[in-house]
């Protein structure tokens, strides 16, 4: 996917003023986010479960090599094939020319992620293969020929008249009203996809190295088409996604899905171990994991950055962060938006282009609050922030310019002993009767002024006061 | 070159790049290579055989002794979930609660598993007259791969063309509301899944506690070489909140689904 991270400012400009968006984006705290909260509560011993999901994650992260390895072996075992794909193209390359030496015509997609990362629908095109999400939210984007607004809700800014009209438009379908009409004319569209496709590619919530199982979490039941009606299945996923036992997915289920929607359970959840056995009735001849890093392994490397590998992709921080409900999902500019896509999505991209995302959030900790396995979120935030002004980690990516690390310089020497702090200030009340008036953009300091007033040093300082006031 | 030139090429080219990809995620995590693992005490992982053994053997006799009561929280947890429930002692009632389901659907045709329990019923008698045919799902061996491979082409279009269907089940979980269907001579993965109308009939003694126990099982089953190609757990009907957080029903799966308790 093409990656515009880097016009972040703009993006949300233009969100912030389409009243649409923001109507649209309003629903979210009373709707995820309150479901979440009540589906927590619900649940007797949430804490305990949220501290054992993060143990789990921290120690199957800190194993990922093993833990890839078992899963490997163990897909092999139960007849799948398994490929490892360093970055989006090998991974695209792969599913490409699976396809085509099998004579794949049409594709069916259920909701991924890393597929969106890879932009793999245009390449399947490319290649002569049509290739239909199936998710109702993504076939809706498809059709528009837009990236996905929310993690879990990927067309939530869209209204009933909006996807009307585009199914017109696209579909030839009569105007619908009413949202099950327009859900079932994606039904009666769908099903005639899932009959006649070739191949079916889902994500994966979870991958259980002990087992070789793919889990997959659904509502309206394409996953389960997509694993069951093709004759070959593909899924493809981000190395994070391997949990260590199926004794562990009671824990790791209930922490998705009751974060993400505050269902008690999703409508389904699938567990594919391999392709079909020869004595089942039905289900795929073959079976393809691709496992893709496409960047992730930076945040391994990083022990500041390593815990965003443990994100369950739920959507909570989304829906907590003030941010987010006012700039919505496409400003983010690239796969994954809110905060989690503030961190990752700079790592997996490149962290100058994105260097506005680890700004977009006000440190409020609502989304470490929200995350099931508690990542803390603000803290990498921080720094990032840290790395692109003045950090040695990533000196490549570094955004200060030498005027602004100088003028900090400064700042520090003036405020560190109440000689330099008395000097500095009485230079600073001279200074702003030189500088221009805040509008003007000619000022030296007008990428600070242009959004907010710079206060006025008063004619006697604080200090100043308090020490007439002591006397 | 294209990947799938011939299978010895690809193997090799897949191994390589699983070494090459493995031993970098080893590097960045700051060692030479994968060495030992020891599961921490937070994932199962790190229960023996024998603990494992014990606690689904725990689980086996709970689901029984308990059996009359968890009947009851799975009742109460699958209305939640959207089931329509139906709970009785007579499979009669049970028989006869499908056919009325199959007349307020106008239903034409049915297709059941080969679940034993749906044998029990005699759903057949009570269809009978109603003009609604019941095909029941049997996987033809055949004499050749060919002839296997058109008898389920046959069940599959059998699926596509039902009005509903119905299915026993492997377990019900108590605390979620949800049927967990496995692989079985006679059971498909689609039956429970194309046709608008699900019915799905429970014997006491299926219902699970919750998620935990069920994984507890399963594991032990994967251990004794059972765990199947696949899994479904279903909980409610099909649906969607994705145009404006507006809950609809029946968007790729059953928008209508019928849990039968039977105890």
């Amino acid at each position: 996917m093409e990656v515009k991270t880097e016009q972040f400012t703009e993006a949300a400009s233009t969100a912030l003023q389409d009243e649409k968006i923001q109507a649209n984006l309003l629903g979210l705290y009373g709707g995820f986010h309150q479901a979440r909260l009540d589906a927590s509560a619900a649940t007797h011993n949430w804490e305990e479960l949220q501290e054992r999901g993060r143990a789990i994650k921290a120690h199957t992260i800190a194993n990922l090599d093993i833990y890839l390895r078992m899963a490997e072996e163990n897909v092999r075992k139960a007849g799948g094939n398994v490929f490892f794909a360093r970055d989006s193209e090998e991974a695209t390359r792969y599913v490409t020319e699976l396809a085509t030496s099998r004579g794949v015509k049409t594709v069916v997609k259920s909701k991924s992620m890393v597929s969106e990362e890879m932009g793999l629908n245009e390449r399947l095109e490319e290649a002569g293969i049509e290739s239909v999400e199936t998710d109702l939210g993504e076939y809706i984007i498809q059709l528009a020929d837009e990236a996905p607004f929310h993690i879990i809700a990927p067309a939530i800014h869209k209204s009933r008249e909006d996807v009307s009209e585009l199914f017109e438009e696209k579909l030839n379908a009569p105007r619908y009203t009413s949202i099950d009409d327009l859900a079932q004319e994606a039904r009666r569209q769908l099903r005639e996809k899932f009959i006649a496709a070739d191949m079916g590619i889902t994500g994966a919530n979870f991958i259980v190295a002990e087992t070789g199982t793919l889990v997959l979490v659904t509502n309206e039941g394409n996953g389960r088409m997509c694993t069951s009606m093709p004759r070959i299945h593909v899924a493809i996923t981000g190395m994070e996604k391997v949990v260590p036992s199926i004794e562990d997915m009671g824990i790791m289920l209930r922490l998705l899905i009751r974060s993400a929607t505050g269902q008690r359970i999703s409508s389904y959840v699938t567990a594919v171990t391999g392709p079909r056995k020869p004595d089942d009735e039905d289900g795929p001849e073959e079976f393809h994991l691709v496992i893709v890093d496409n960047g992730r392994s930076r945040l391994l490397a990083d022990p500041e950055l390593r815990e965003a590998l443990y994100c369950l992709r739920c959507g909570a921080c989304l829906n907590a962060c003030p941010v987010y409900r006012k700039v919505g999902g496409h400003s983010y500019g690239w796969v994954y938006p809110g905060p989690i896509g503030a961190i990752v999505s700079p790592m997996l991209t490149n962290l100058s282009a994105a260097k506005d995302l680890p700004y977009a959030s006000s440190l409020c900790g609502a989304c470490k609050e929200a995350c099931p396995v508690k990542i803390n979120l603000p803290r990498m935030l921080l720094y990032l922030r840290h790395q692109l002004a003045e950090g040695a980690n990533y000196p490549e990516h570094r955004t200060s310019t030498t005027k602004e690390r100088l003028a900090m310089k400064v700042w520090r020497f003036a405020s560190s002993s109440p000689f330099a702090m008395s000097i500095a200030s009485k230079l600073g009340r001279l200074a702003q009767l030189l500088l221009p008036s805040d509008s003007a953009s000619s000022s030296p300091i007008a990428a600070w002024t242009r959004h907010r007033a710079l206060p006025k040093l008063a004619s006697r300082s604080f200090r100043k006061r308090a020490q007439g006031d002591k006397s | 070159m294209s990947l799938f030139d011939t299978l010895q090429e690809r193997d090799d080219y897949e191994r390589m790049k699983s070494e090459d990809f493995l031993a970098n995620l080893s590097r960045n995590l700051g060692r030479n290579s994968e060495g030992e693992l020891t599961p921490d005490v937070a994932t199962h992982l790190s229960l023996s055989a024998e603990q494992v053994e014990s606690r689904a053997r725990r689980v086996v006799d709970d689901i029984v002794a308990r059996a009359d009561e968890l009947m009851d929280l799975a009742e109460h947890a699958a209305a939640e979930a959207a089931w329509n429930v139906f709970r009785t002692q007579s499979t009669l009632d049970a028989a006869n609660y499908i056919r009325r389901v199959a007349q307020d659907v106008e239903a034409r045709t049915m297709l059941r598993s080969r679940h034993s329990v749906l044998d029990a019923i005699g759903i057949e008698s009570a269809i009978y007259g109603t003009g609604i045919s019941l095909e029941v799902m049997a996987l033809d061996e055949g004499r050749s791969a060919g002839d296997k491979e058109a008898s389920r082409e046959m069940l599959r279009q059998q699926a596509i063309n039902a009005d509903i269907g119905i299915t026993g089940v492997d377990y019900v979980i108590a605390e979620t509301g949800s049927c967990v269907l496995l692989p079985r001579k006679g059971v498909s993965r689609v039956i429970s899944l194309l046709p608008p109308v699900h019915i799905a009939v429970v014997e006491s003694g299926q219902v699970l506690p919750s998620l935990d126990e069920l994984f507890t099982l399963r594991r032990q089953e994967f251990m004794d070489g059972k765990l199947g190609s696949y899994m479904n757990l279903i909980s409610g009907p099909s649906r969607s909140a994705d145009i404006e957080y507006q809950l609809v029903t029946g968007v790729h799966g059953p928008g209508e689904v019928h849990m039968i308790l039977l105890g």
